[in-house]
């Protein structure tokens, strides 16, 4: 089922501004739509207003080609899953599946058949007539999934279901998610602050700041091609480094002139209208290399090394003390204290105007 | 000079245009006002604006708005008959709904077709026109809907109808057979599962659960095979369906109307309006200003409130309808020179509860005109009035805590603020032995007497006061510390037996107080099992409670001997509570016993039981049964006494014994009034220091 | 085999105590407490054990004296049961009781319920003012009681003493438990209430289905509590009830030893005694929640 937000808006009674405006979206049938954003952003909120907890203040909702604004939750088609689980801890694992269905007063057949059905699907047959409190927490995470699967709900809402997990849990139901996701082909909008579980499991990644949509799409235009410096930092780890300064006689000079760089002839032509202006660049730590194109390179002076096996992470800093993170292969020997020079990778820089924020090269 | 704004506004802040022409130019025109400094040129504008306010009735628009209501009135007229004839038209076949709907339908499609061409010209039109394209828009999905399940519902019927009762019988059969299976199987679960708890493998909390499991597994295996029986089957079917069409109705109307409520909030209204004048003209009578704002069944509840005012409230407290009182009236007058049936203290307790109702309506009043303001004010910016169905979400939404809570609300206040009022009251009277009957107001004279310590019942206030005080401090502190050293005992490791301890211990307390100071007081009666038992040891003949000390000294013992229980129940709870490591910690650093004892379990303990300790000094502050059933607060003391007191009487006995024995009501009012703020400020000291108090958390 | 064990365990002279081996100052303290703990059970158990004596003994009269005489007999029994109202006084007491105990648990499980829930306006302030009101001694009121009954009484004769008496028992435990049930509820997450409405709850079904079973444990510490109250009363029952067919137990085995006219003290003890075993066993098997109750409460705030 498709899910096409226009417009919309969320502003709570006593509160001066509004929560979310302008919200504008189409997620298509079967996507796996990822909302995420640091706290505070509405993604909660958001969330919420397509489930029909909270009341849509102004725009419009729709599931396909349903307006849903004024349609109570239970009717809505949707199942979802909370960070905490919710589940009922006065009813057993089989009662706290069945209870949607229960509620609906439907026939005991159907109701046996969907909750042995998903308990199967989930591996939880041994626990159906245990209380929450008696089973584990990765259990009763399963039993949360259970009792949204039970209903067959043409959307799935994941409130950042995984938040409670230890490491290699979270690890293992990441996978087990999308897998889930895609043998019941629902379209699950998933709400998370944590990055990596976006890029990982994200067919449309929409990123919130502050009540608003800073860029819609798949994860690697998010990684390759970020709409602002605010999505460039949010993105990727280690963070981007971002360096202000000033575009003069089509190049690129840091603050303080520690940094100076030409940009490529493609990305030059966008520049052209910043003669003279604030912009900032923005290089992934992975995108340095020694000499460029032109040879703009720099001096870098390595404080701490993160040894991480695979590759190293030199926190640097530059003649004038600003802060750099270099990415490098794991085998290349560098240690800390000593001075290297490093170059650009031209191709892989991103433009940005210092003022708005936005992205310059397309 | 009440002016327009140009923009109409929702309660979003969103800007709507303003469609009536007239007003619009008003508003444009006191917008210039406003803005205007030149004097002379502002004379001009309100010259202009007087002008135009009184050719109102010549403004094009108005004139077009006149037609438009002509034509409107023409239009609905015709419309009834119309709707009628085409009900006729409807087949005599069609389902109810569906002919209902289909006239709905109808209905609404006219409206479109008339409205369309006036919702240029003023919002209602295009309000009504919206309203009807969203029904007509809905109402199909919903007759096809009805449709749908009435046919899945003919088919079952007529499936029933040619069910086979011996395919029912054979099932039925089958059931039993499956029952029997169903239960061995389960039995021998059962049994597996107690074999494994004698074995030890699980432990006796997993066995229960098991067999809960099992026996809930044969339950619904049962239940499944039952609805396997064809006829049983079909029936299920058939109601499933029928309360799949009524939710499903009732679902679909509700959308609709949800629908509808969102348009309100998205069309504004234009009146000619503004000032709120409704709300302030029908302050005096809750829901006629409703009525007038067009929300008729929201008037109605406040029409309850007008009536209950009226015919309730007011007439109680001029007098009509007490039962013996004049209302507020008699709290001045108190009966005096009434017949001689009248009591002052009926007189009294029916103003105070007149008052009361007085306070209700006024607070009636005061909603509904707030809620009349609101809708008012909000209407002059253009917001549209909410419908009925709009109110009755709100109130479902947050109305239900009002509703809950009124009973107990109304019970707390009759209860618990009018008797402790009328008291107050009474203090300041004069109702004695002489005044039962008929009593009048005295002023402070009642506290002026127990103050200085004057007269018959003032002379031995501070005497008993001073005994209270004492008494409250060294029972409840004997206690106390037993409780906390019993406790501390019976939990040192080394102890066995704690259980035995504990539940002797706990006895005091389980025992309901009053038979055991009963028979205290009869064992330590002249000639009773203690008074004997003590005479043969010291050989005299003491007569416990003929003395004062000998009595004051049991008491203390008693109380003593009663409250330790309950001090060691809690303490014992906190002490279970208390980590170990704390004391392997101390001991570490070297502290002996006594040390760990000061200075880890008593703070711990303390900190958690304060407030229930607190508690226990209040509480023996007033603790009324223990003097009382023990020597009836005696020995008699004449001498230091009088003859209203006994010398172990506390301030509360003793107002027992002024109002209810010797029918010194006002004084003992007094009394009462004393000890009250006194318990209460301890009582609010100790909240203060609470945990949920302090942080803030209500 | 276990005796053999500790019989070589003693020969080896091993010490198996996890704790550190007593002193002497240590075994003198031991034997000290046990004299003080079995002095105190002492203390405890003979006056309750004189009262059951005395209620057994036949030889006792009107006055109780020492049960050196004794002879068993079930007459007090008998006297209570066929020569007062002691049935009827059961009989009311429960009545009472019982009816305090669930007109109680059905406001407060409402008001509680409403107070954690919702926001609404004038919460903060009908709050404190219950907060306040919870302090108000009850006795406060009594001289007005008696007088409101009869006014009440005029109006609706239905309307008896018992009834008045059970409504100012519910007043003030209202109050109360309001605030503990709210502070129980509040612990309960909300993220229960939205899953439940996404399941197709209606706030009333919220309340029912979901909210007030898992308060359970709660809602029984509040029955309990203010079931006990009317049975623990004297004053309030004594004020109201004025003819002794109407007596609560507290009032009515009283008149067995105070008046005169109805005296017979044996008879009260075995009153008492049958009075006070049930509600002793609901004591001790219940101890801990009744605790729970009155820290969680405290604690909570």
């Amino acid at each position: 089922m498709k899910v096409i937000m226009k417009n919309l808006g969320k502003k709570y009674e006593g509160r001066e501004n509004f929560t979310l405006r302008n919200i504008n979206l189409e997620i298509d049938d079967q996507d796996f739509c990822v909302i995420l954003g640091p706290s505070g952003c509405g993604k909660t909120t958001l969330l919420r207003m397509i489930a029909g907890l909270n009341s849509i203040t102004e725009g419009d909702l729709y599931f396909d080609e349903r307006r849903v604004n004024t349609i109570p939750p239970k009717d809505r088609d949707i199942a979802m899953v909370f960070q905490s689980y919710a589940l009922y801890p006065h009813m057993t694992v089989y009662d706290n599946m069945a209870f949607s269905l229960v509620m609906r007063k439907e026939r005991k057949k159907l109701i046996d058949e969907r909750v042995k059905e998903a308990a199967k699907l989930l591996q939880i047959e041994e626990y159906l007539y245990a209380k929450p409190a008696d089973i584990s927490g990765g259990q009763r995470q399963r039993v949360a999934l259970g009792r949204a699967i039970v209903r067959n709900p043409s959307v799935f809402l994941m409130d950042e279901p995984l938040s409670n997990l230890d490491a290699k849990l979270r690890e293992h139901m990441r996978v087990e998610l999308v897998r889930l996701h895609k043998s019941l082909g629902t379209t699950s909008i998933y709400v998370t602050h944590d990055q990596t579980e976006a890029m990982t499991m994200a067919t449309k990644i929409i990123l919130l700041d502050d009540g608003k949509i800073q860029q819609v799409g798949k994860p690697e235009e998010f990684y390759n091609k970020p709409e602002n410096i605010f999505v460039a930092r949010f993105i990727g780890s280690p963070t981007i480094n971002i360096i202000k300064g000033k575009y003069k006689g089509g190049k690129f000079v840091s603050e303080t002139d520690t940094i100076a760089l030409t940009p490529s002839k493609e990305d030059a032509e966008y520049l052209k209208d910043f003669e003279g202006k604030e912009i900032s660049i923005g290089i992934r730590p992975e995108r340095f290399e020694s000499g460029g194109e032109f040879g703009d390179t720099f001096e870098a002076t390595i404080d701490v090394i993160e040894m991480l096996g695979k590759e190293k992470t030199l926190f640097a800093t530059l003649k004038d003390g600003s802060d750099l993170v270099i990415s490098t292969p794991g085998h290349y020997d560098y240690k800390e204290g000593e001075t290297h020079t490093f170059g650009f990778d031209i191709k892989a820089i991103h433009y940005f105007d210092s003022e708005t924020g936005e992205r310059i090269n397309r | 000079m009440a002016t327009y704004s140009v923009h109409l506004k929702d309660d979003i802040g969103n800007k709507y245009e303003r469609k009536n022409k007239y007003l619009l130019q008003l508003a444009q025109l006191d917008e210039k006002i406003k803005q205007e400094a030149d004097s002379n040129k502002k004379t001009e504008l309100l010259k202009e604006r007087k002008s135009l306010v009184s050719n109102k009735k010549k403004h094009p628009h108005n004139i077009r708005l006149e037609e438009f209501r002509k034509k409107e009135g023409e239009f609905l007229n015709s419309l009834k008959s119309n709707v009628a004839e085409y009900k006729k038209t409807l087949s005599e076949k069609t389902n109810n709904q569906v002919k209902n709907l289909k006239t709905r339908m109808y209905h609404h499609e006219k409206r479109i077709d008339f409205y369309k061409e006036y919702s240029e010209l003023t919002y209602e039109a295009d309000f009504k026109y919206r309203e009807s394209k969203i029904h007509v828009e809905q109402i199909p999905e919903i007759i096809d809907f009805i449709e749908g399940i009435e046919a899945e519902l003919f088919q079952a019927i007529e499936a029933k109808d040619n069910l086979d009762p011996k395919d029912d019988a054979r099932m039925k059969e089958d059931l039993k057979s499956f029952k029997k299976e169903a239960k061995e199987k389960r039995d021998k679960e059962i049994q597996k599962v107690k074999e494994r708890r004698k074995e030890g493998i699980i432990s006796s909390k997993a066995e229960t659960n098991a067999i809960k499991e099992v026996k809930r597994e044969y339950k619904n295996q049962v239940k499944l095979q039952e609805y396997k029986i064809p006829s049983k089957e079909n029936k299920d079917f058939i109601r499933s369906k029928k309360r799949e069409l009524a939710n499903g109705i009732r679902r679909s109307e509700k959308v609709l109307k949800a629908d509808v409520a969102d348009t309100r909030r998205k069309i504004p209204v234009e009146f000619e309006k503004s000032r709120p004048v409704v709300a302030y003209a029908t302050i005096l009578l809750p829901g006629v200003g409703q009525l007038i704002n067009g929300q008729r069944r929201k008037a109605l509840f406040f029409i309850l409130a007008t009536l209950f005012s009226y015919f309730i409230a007011i007439p109680y407290a001029l007098g009509y309808g007490n039962y013996q009182g004049e209302g507020v009236a008699g709290l001045i007058s108190l009966a005096e020179g009434g017949a001689r049936v009248d009591k002052s203290l009926i007189f009294m307790i029916e103003g105070v509860v007149a008052i009361f109702l007085v306070l209700i309506a006024i607070g009636l009043f005061y909603a509904s005109f707030r809620d009349v303001l609101k809708t008012e004010r909000r209407m002059i910016r253009g917001i549209r009035p909410t419908n009925w169905f709009e109110t009755k979400r709100t109130i479902f939404q947050e109305g239900f805590p009002y509703v809950t809570s009124f009973p107990a609300m109304l019970v707390i206040i009759f209860i618990v603020l009018v008797p402790v009022i009328t008291t107050f009251l009474l203090s300041f009277t004069n109702m004695n032995p002489q005044n039962q009957s008929k009593f009048t107001w005295v002023g402070v004279d009642n506290y002026k007497l127990i103050a200085l310590g004057e007269g018959l019942a003032g002379s031995v206030f501070w005497l008993i006061f001073i005994w209270t005080i004492i008494w409250t401090l060294v029972a409840t502190t004997l206690a106390i510390l037993l409780g906390f050293f019993l406790a501390l005992l019976v939990n040192n490791d080394r102890i066995k037996g704690k259980k035995f301890f504990r539940t002797i211990y706990i006895l005091p307390w389980a025992v309901p107080a009053f038979i055991t100071i009963m028979f205290f007081s009869i064992m330590v009666a002249p000639g009773g099992v203690i008074t004997e038992i003590l005479n043969s040891i010291f050989n005299s003949r003491i007569e416990i409670k003929n003395d004062t000390v000998l009595t004051r000294a049991a008491l203390i013992l008693i109380q003593g001997w009663l409250g330790s229980a309950y001090v060691f129940l809690l303490t014992t709870g906190v002490l279970q509570a208390i980590p170990g490591d704390l004391y392997e910690a101390a001991d570490i650093d070297g502290a002996s016993s006594f040390e760990k004892l000061r200075r880890i379990t008593v703070p711990l303990v303390l900190f958690q039981i304060a407030p229930l300790l607190v508690t226990q000094y209040t509480f023996n502050f007033n603790n009324f049964s223990v003097i009382f059933l023990f020597n009836s607060g005696g020995p008699f003391d004449p001498q230091r006494y009088g003859n209203l007191a006994g010398s172990s009487d506390l301030l509360i006995s003793y107002v027992y014994k002024l109002a209810f024995v010797n029918q010194y009501q006002a004084i003992a009012a007094a009394i009462t009034i004393f000890i009250s703020l006194g318990v209460m400020f301890f009582a609010f000291l100790g909240f203060r220091r609470s945990k949920g108090f302090k942080e803030g958390r209500l | 085999m276990a005796l053999f064990s500790k019989k070589n365990k003693k020969e080896k002279g091993l010490y198996l105590s996890d704790k550190p081996p007593l002193t002497v100052a240590g075994i003198i303290g031991l034997v000290m407490s046990y004299t003080i703990l079995f002095a105190w059970v002492l203390a405890i158990v003979w006056p309750l054990f004189q009262m059951v004596v005395s209620a057994f003994n036949g030889r006792q009269q009107q006055y109780i004296m020492g049960n050196e005489n004794f002879e068993f007999s079930l007459r007090h029994f008998e006297f209570l049961y066929n020569e007062t109202y002691y049935l009827t006084w059961v009989r009311n007491t429960l009545f009472i009781a019982i009816s305090t105990a669930l007109l109680t648990l059905v406001m407060v499980s409402f008001t509680g319920y409403a107070y954690s829930r919702y926001r609404f306006k004038g919460r903060k302030a009908s709050l404190m003012a219950i907060m306040l009101i919870q302090t108000i001694p009850t006795f406060a009121g009594i001289t007005a009681f008696f007088t409101m009954h009869s006014i009440v009484s005029s109006v609706i004769p239905a309307f008896s003493r018992q009834m008045m008496l059970i409504l100012i028992y519910a007043g003030p435990a209202i109050a109360s438990n309001t605030f503990i049930l709210k502070g129980y509820i509040d612990s309960v997450s909300t993220e229960l209430d939205d899953a439940a409405k996404i399941d197709g709850c209606s706030n009333f079904d919220i309340y029912r289905l979901i909210i007030m079973p898992i308060a359970r444990p709660m809602l029984t510490i509040i029955a309990l509590w203010s079931f006990i109250g009317p049975f623990m009363d004297y004053l309030l029952a004594k004020v109201l009830l004025t003819s002794p067919s109407t007596y609560t137990l507290a009032v009515g085995l009283f008149t067995l030893i105070s008046d005169f006219r109805t005296m017979n003290q044996p008879a009260f003890a075995a009153g008492g005694l049958l009075t006070a075993i049930p509600i002793v066993i609901m004591f001790v098997v219940l101890q801990k929640q009744l605790v729970s109750g009155l820290t969680s409460g405290s604690v909570k705030g």
